[in-house]
């Protein structure tokens, strides 16, 4: 089995050099059933699953954190996607559950600052690509790797209100 | 039984308490049911034992109510799915159990019913009704008729195709499942069985709706279902038509925002009734439809009374589904009247949402309902009154084209409320469905969003969003008796007698449900969603928070 990163990786920036890069290549390599020692043509990247994702905001044990990536988003701040990303919002139904410009209904806040699965980019990609397990619905498989950035991008351009944790009923002092 | 009886009076015989001594009402016991979601539905009470279902997780509680402080007999906790957190439109309610044949059976929400030794607290059967990833959940009570365990599913915001299914009793086997629209086929129309009042033609449920939307059509059932042993008809409200923008389904869009009578044996439709044609404010017809027999023009009724959420009160002839009476019982716009020739109600045009009308204001009620159908009301015999719980809520209306993604919400609509005339948000009445005219009301600054329990001692008890709980007089309104419970009430209070020979009311307290989604600032177990108070009510978080607990009442 071959361990050198394939090419779809290499937009992923890798924490830990060499573990992560051979890491993410293997998951890729499996989950794309790419088992062959050379595989003839790089695989598209829009087929082709990231690799798992580095959660820094976990307690390690020992304090080694596990061989992830933290895959960039290339498509950060770039205000086109950014609009793209809001259509997207209305089109794939996520206001459906997270309430219209991610103010939270049945599903939660994304316009809190707040994160139940972490806020890095590559954090809420992998929850918009594999889902979670409250019912947050797996789109991955919908919208691909492109897809996920552009939701990743306007999701993360939410304003956050300057003070989200004191609500106060009391007329200001 | 979840309603009390099988015509959902929740009337109690029991008469301890009354008017004159409820002032001395006191709680007497209360238990944490370590749940946070909204606690809708009732405790049942069955052989000095008292059974709780909860919000999801769905645990089963039984208590004994022989012993002292109540220890529980046994507890039940089912594997259910944590998805059902979020194919689930409207936080994860459960609405009640039903007791028959020694057994307590009840829905999961991940789509499974459930029945349980009720003795034991042993799983006797479990099976898979509905399916998540098609968006249907389940939180309604079921009702067992002969031998049938009748259950349906929610999922009018996913773009279901809603349906009402039948279980043996026995052993839990799916025996007949009927779809509350489509082809006749579909729906278990047979030629001669079915004869709607106001309606005629075959496949009504495809030809109502433009192209090939009725697949996607909605018509969920997440209410309560009611019976008549006599008629041997249950009868059920469907919900919402989807998406909500109705100008993607041109047509009545039969059979949503209906009531459908069927036989409970074979499941074979005998008459329908649609309250909101081409429904496009989400007028649910889910509400519960209340059975008695009135006297209407000085003849005898078999009626059927339902509160819909589009601010009208309807009493039925429960036999033929003819409207008797139509009256507004909420602050309504959208609709006129209702023409009792054909049925139909009278449309504003200027009230009518859709991709193309931009932004509709003041549409009065929102689509939280003139009441929600998770709210159910109660009828006394001895007062001849309904009692219900109203809110009173207008809305304006942002309806766009939406895309049906299987197991993702169908819905694309931005509706914010306010408070409708008057500027108190709720209340409660009491309504003559004879001559549909309310007879009192108390109103409430909060949406009211509990069920309703009358007793033969002429005392209503109901309680409030901001976790009030409330006994006042059948017959005048007056306050009686009032006690702050913790959380919100969205549950329904029912009233038991001990082993000891007293009477007792109990209710649920743990704010929740619909109306909750839009006011998240009083979650405070999720440090990962922190929301801004909703404009519509500002202040009900500086007056309560979550939390599920079991109160006993009595003197």
């Amino acid at each position: 089995m071959d361990l050198r990163p394939v090419s779809s990786a290499r937009r992923f920036s890798s924490t830990r050099a060499g573990a992560a890069d051979h890491l993410a290549a293997l998951l890729a390599a499996l989950l794309l059933g790419a088992c062959t020692q050379q595989p003839a043509s790089p695989p598209a990247e829009q087929s082709a699953a990231p690799p798992s994702v580095r959660y820094d905001s976990h307690l390690a044990a020992d304090e080694q954190l596990p061989p992830g990536a933290n895959p960039l988003n290339p498509k950060a701040g770039d205000p086109a996607t950014v609009k793209a990303g809001e259509t997207l919002f209305g089109t794939m139904n996520c206001d459906g559950c997270h309430g219209g410009a991610g103010s939270g209904w049945v599903g939660p806040s994304l316009a809190d600052g707040r994160w139940r699965y972490g806020g890095s980019d590559a954090a809420v990609f992998a929850s918009i690509y594999y889902g979670r397990p409250k019912g947050m619905p797996a789109f991955g498989g919908k919208l691909g790797i492109d897809g996920v950035w552009t939701l990743v991008s306007y999701v993360k351009s939410l304003p956050v209100p300057a003070d989200i944790a004191t609500e106060s009923w009391e007329s200001a002092h | 039984m979840p309603g009390a009886d099988y015509g959902a009076t929740r009337f109690s015989a029991l008469s301890q308490i009354n008017a004159q001594n409820a002032r001395r009402l006191r709680p007497l016991w209360s238990f944490s049911t370590g749940v946070l979601g909204g606690h809708e539905g009732q405790p049942l009470v069955v052989n000095d034992t008292m059974y709780v279902v909860t919000p999801w997780p769905n645990v089963l509680y039984a208590f004994d109510l022989t012993q002292e402080g109540y220890p529980l007999r046994w507890k039940y906790r089912p594997a259910v799915s944590p998805n059902a957190l979020g194919a689930a439109c409207c936080d994860s309610v459960n609405r009640g159990a039903f007791f028959a044949d020694g057994r307590i059976l009840y829905n999961l929400l991940d789509g499974h019913t459930v029945a349980v030794d009720a003795a034991s607290g042993r799983q006797l059967w479990s099976t898979q009704v509905a399916d998540m990833q098609a968006g249907e959940t389940t939180p309604m009570a079921p009702l067992v008729a002969k031998d049938r365990v009748i259950v349906g599913a929610s999922g009018g915001e996913f773009g279901i195709y809603g349906w009402l299914k039948a279980l043996d009793l026995k052993t839990g086997a799916i025996v007949w499942t009927a779809h509350n629209l489509g082809p006749d086929a579909d729906m278990l129309i047979r030629p001669g069985t079915f004869r709607p009042p106001y309606d005629q033609g075959t496949d009504l449920g495809v030809h109502t709706w433009a192209r090939e939307s009725w697949r996607t059509g909605g018509a969920p059932v997440w209410g309560s279902i009611t019976y008549d042993p006599e008629l041997d008809l249950i009868y059920y409200g469907t919900g919402n038509a989807g998406p909500y923008n109705a100008e993607q389904r041109a047509g009545d869009n039969k059979w949503t925002s209906s009531v459908l009578a069927r036989r409970p044996e074979d499941g074979a439709l005998v008459w329908a009734y649609q309250f909101t044609p081409h429904d496009s404010w989400d007028y649910d017809a889910t509400g519960t439809m209340i059975l008695a027999d009135l006297v209407i023009g000085g003849k005898p009724v078999k009626a059927l009374v339902h509160f819909d959420k589009n601010g009208f009160a309807y009493t039925l002839d429960r036999a033929s589904g003819r409207v008797l009476v139509a009256a507004p019982f909420a602050s309504l716009n959208w609709a006129k009247s209702v023409d009792l020739a054909t049925g139909r109600p009278v449309v504003d045009p200027s009230k009518q949402t859709g991709a193309s009308k931009g932004n509709v204001k003041d549409i009065c009620p929102s689509l939280e309902g003139g009441v929600s159908p998770s709210s159910p009301g109660a009828y006394s015999p001895r007062t001849h009154l309904f009692y219900t719980s109203v809110n009173n809520l207008c809305m304006d209306s942002v309806v766009t084209q939406a895309a049906y993604i299987k197991g993702t919400p169908y819905m694309s609509s931005t509706n914010p409320y306010s408070a409708g005339p008057g500027g108190n948000r709720g209340g409660f009445i009491a309504w003559d469905a004879t001559t549909g005219r309310k007879a009192w009301e108390d109103k409430e600054s909060y949406p009211t969003w509990s069920g309703t329990l009358v007793t033969a001692g002429d005392v209503v008890f109901y309680g409030t969003l901001d976790g009030w709980f409330k006994a006042v007089d059948a017959r005048s309104g007056k306050l009686l008796s009032k006690f702050k419970v913790g959380s919100g009430v969205v549950g329904n209070p029912m009233s038991f007698r001990g082993p000891d020979g007293r009477q007792y009311v109990a209710i649920y307290a743990g704010i929740g449900g619909d109306w909750a989604l839009l006011t998240g600032d009083f979650i405070s177990a999720d440090p990962a969603d922190v929301r801004a108070p909703a404009p519509y009510m500002k202040d009900i978080a500086r007056r309560t928070s979550q939390g599920g607990i079991v109160w006993i009442f009595g003197l």
